[in-house]
């Protein structure tokens, strides 16, 4: 019977091609709407380390201005000083730990026609691989004397050696950075996170890095952060020189993520941090009370304000959109039935329950929902197109439909459709059909 | 066959109640041929919607079959419609962008037979009506006459038991109408019961039974036959 339904509404939808095009194309803007933006928060609210909630923190420490709290959604930095992130190294507490921070690189060749470039390079930690469950294709990471020692190893992102060595296995080769020779010791896999959790900091849907170098090389290189760096006082590492002065300043340019396997290791790695913000304050530093925060992947999101209220209003305003677009598609099927309802009346002779003629004409509304969602779809994805050339690469992970929500724009369409169809398919099976038997 | 005892129906609009069919009593036997006639707005319309299960009476019994069909469900109601009984209506009622074949197609898929079943009934009914060429035709592609007698094949591709036509050779010269009228007492000696509402005195007599509504009731029959006025309406 539903073929039979299916095979009428097709039949019917042709016999009126500009009422069902108007009443296809009501549905289709309205999905077409709603699903760029709710593809867009969608994509905003990923959490690749959902799985980790319970073991991954990131690290805040206060250690801002007495007179002014840090301006951030917990007041408390972002980001760790170099000397606190030194010092937070030094415990044994957590399973693992990354102190990490951006940079950037030119990278070439010897005996190569490529030409130099910039590559976007992670600082950090030899954790932060298994802390991110960072995949490797070849190699693996450095040893932890490199988190401390000036050790010229290098990670290369699966796209940089591709670029650089055609995606052969390169581990042991050398690589110049800044013209000093790395050995090339881990390939990754492609790894592209987004929204780009390990670092909120730094626009959260860039892409991931294309290299990775020990945390023990920032005096062998003076390395600088290329991510953001706040400070809050020029009274900073007082009888420090150069380098060394920015290295050991009061400002906060280091991003610190533990894995506590469980309650007491988490307890105890608070009390390690309640211990060092005491040392600190004896030294004249952490003047604000003492305040730190923990926090797991899910939670370091909704802070980061990474999905901005903007965008859920936008989100319900795009359904409202939507809503007026099904009160439209409910006038003009509205009309559509009634115009059909001698048809009913002589189907109901013939022996069609009300049921039967509800169900009848509610395929038909779910029909076209199934077309406007196709059209809708199709308008979604040329909006986050549209998107995408807007930000010149900036969104070019979130303004992208998977095939998730592409079910899901269907969905919605025939659920916006099948409310659309309600009322005129409860009508025209209620209407008496001797009402239009008599005359015709 | 068909039982109808004290049968009430008024319809009520904002401000007056119309009693199309008041105290209306009636029995019609299995391979009966019943003519109705009756002045305009008598009723006769009303109490074949009501023997067809398309409208529910105010009051009285009705009993089809041996079967009070008073407390049915609608969905009862319309397997019973969908079963027994077939509808030929004035205006021929063919739903307009279905062809011939499609159009004798509605109530056998509401009955469920398959393809195959349906297939065989369609090309035996419109066989019956002398329309086989026509199949793949239009309803506005043919004479009323020829859209009369689709909408004839319609009603019996099922097999109902009972026929119920109203006013059928309304629309159609008399050449036409004694074409349909031969059509149904073709159908009522295979044993179908038909129960025909119409204006023409003529047709009326050559039933094997002519009863008269006057105001919603039946009035008697032997006087019905002998006032000619009856046919004007
Ligand atoms: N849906 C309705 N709403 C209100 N009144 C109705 C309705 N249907 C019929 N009536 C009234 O009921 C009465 C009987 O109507 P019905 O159609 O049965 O007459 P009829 O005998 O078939 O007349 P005709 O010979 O003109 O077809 C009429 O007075 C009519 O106005
Ligand atoms: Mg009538």
């Amino acid at each position: 019977m539903i073929g039979y339904y299916i095979s009428l509404a097709m039949r019917s939808l042709r016999g009126t091609p500009i009422l069902s095009a108007l009443m296809i194309a009501a549905i289709a803007v309205g999905v077409g709407a709603s699903m760029t933006v709710l593809t867009l928060n969608y994509m905003m609210s990923q959490n690749a380390l959902e799985h980790k909630d319970s073991v991954l923190y990131a690290v805040q420490l206060d250690s801002w201005d007495p007179n002014q709290a840090a301006d951030t959604t917990n007041e408390i930095p972002w980001q760790l000083t170099y000397p606190d992130a030194t010092a937070l190294l030094r415990s044994d507490i957590p399973t693992r730990q990354v102190a990490m921070h951006r940079f950037g690189f030119t990278v070439n060749l010897d005996e190569s026609e490529l030409r130099p470039f910039t590559a976007n390079t992670r600082v950090t930690t030899r954790d932060f691989f298994s802390l991110f469950d960072v995949p490797f294709e070849y190699g693996g990471t450095w040893s932890k004397e490199a988190d401390t020692a000036a050790v010229q190893s290098v990670v290369l992102s699966k796209e940089t050696n591709e670029k650089l060595f055609g995606g052969e296995n390169s581990v042991g080769k050398i690589v110049k950075l800044n013209g000093e020779p790395f050995t090339v010791i881990g390939v990754l896999k492609h790894w592209n996170p987004s929204p780009k959790i390990y670092d909120l900091n730094n626009n959260p849907f860039a892409d991931s890095e294309e290299l990775y170098i020990p945390f023990g090389l920032h005096r062998k290189f003076g390395i600088y952060s290329w991510g953001n760096t706040n400070g809050w006082t020029s009274r900073t590492a007082e009888g420090a020189e150069g380098y060394e002065r920015f290295l050991l300043g009061e400002h906060v340019w280091i991003q610190y993520w533990v894995e506590l396997d469980n309650a007491e290791q988490r307890e105890a790695y608070e009390q390690f941090l309640t211990g060092h913000i005491h040392q600190q304050k004896e030294q004249g530093r952490f003047e604000r009370p003492l305040k730190f925060a923990l926090s797991a992947p899910s939670e370091w999101l909704v802070l980061n304000e990474v999905l901005e209220n903007d965008n859920r209003v936008l989100g319900w305003a795009s359904l409202a959109f939507l809503l007026v677009c099904v009160i439209n598609a409910v006038a003009l099927l509205l009309a559509k039935f009634l115009r059909k309802a001698p048809e009913a009346g002589v189907r109901r002779a013939l022996g069609a329950s009300r049921n039967a003629i509800f169900t009848q004409h509610l395929i038909e509304s779910s029909c076209i929902g199934v077309l406007g969602g196709l059209f809708g779809i199709v308008l979604a994805l040329a909006g986050l197109t549209g998107i995408r050339v807007l930000a010149m690469g900036q969104a070019d992970q979130i303004a992208a439909m998977n095939w998730e929500m592409m079910l899901a724009a269907v969905g919605l369409a025939i659920l916006a459709s099948i409310l659309a169809g309600l009322y005129p398919a409860w009508r025209i099976s209620r209407t008496n059909p001797s009402v239009y038997l008599k005359t015709q | 066959m068909l039982k109808m005892q004290n049968i009430r129906k008024s319809y009520r609009t904002d401000t007056i109640e119309t009693h199309a069919l008041r105290d209306f009593s009636l029995e019609v036997n299995e391979g009966e041929f019943v003519s109705v006639t009756g002045p305009s707005g008598s009723g006769k319309t009303t109490f074949l919607n009501i023997a067809g299960l398309l409208e529910t009476p105010t009051g009285g019994q009705y009993l089809l079959d041996g079967q009070e069909v008073g407390n049915l469900s609608d969905s009862e109601r319309s397997r019973l419609r969908n079963e027994k009984i077939g509808f030929i209506f004035q205006g021929f009622n063919l739903i307009p962008d279905l062809n011939l074949f499609d159009n004798i197609d509605v109530p056998l898929r509401y009955r469920g037979f398959n393809a195959k079943e349906r297939r065989r009934r369609i090309e035996r009914s419109l066989e019956q009506v002398g329309l086989s060429a026509r199949a793949k035709h239009l309803p506005a592609q043919l004479s009323g006459g020829q859209q009369q007698r689709v909408a004839i094949a319609r009603a019996l591709a099922g097999e109902p038991r009972f026929l119920l036509a109203d006013e059928p050779t309304g629309n159609l010269d008399s050449l036409m109408a004694r074409q349909v009228m031969e059509l149904l007492e073709f159908i009522n000696e295979w044993g179908t019961t038909i129960v025909m509402v119409t204006h023409d005195p003529e047709l009326a007599r050559r039933a094997q039974r002519n009863i008269q509504i006057v105001d919603g009731q039946v009035s008697d029959l032997r006087q019905t036959i002998a006032q000619p006025e009856v046919a004007i309406a």
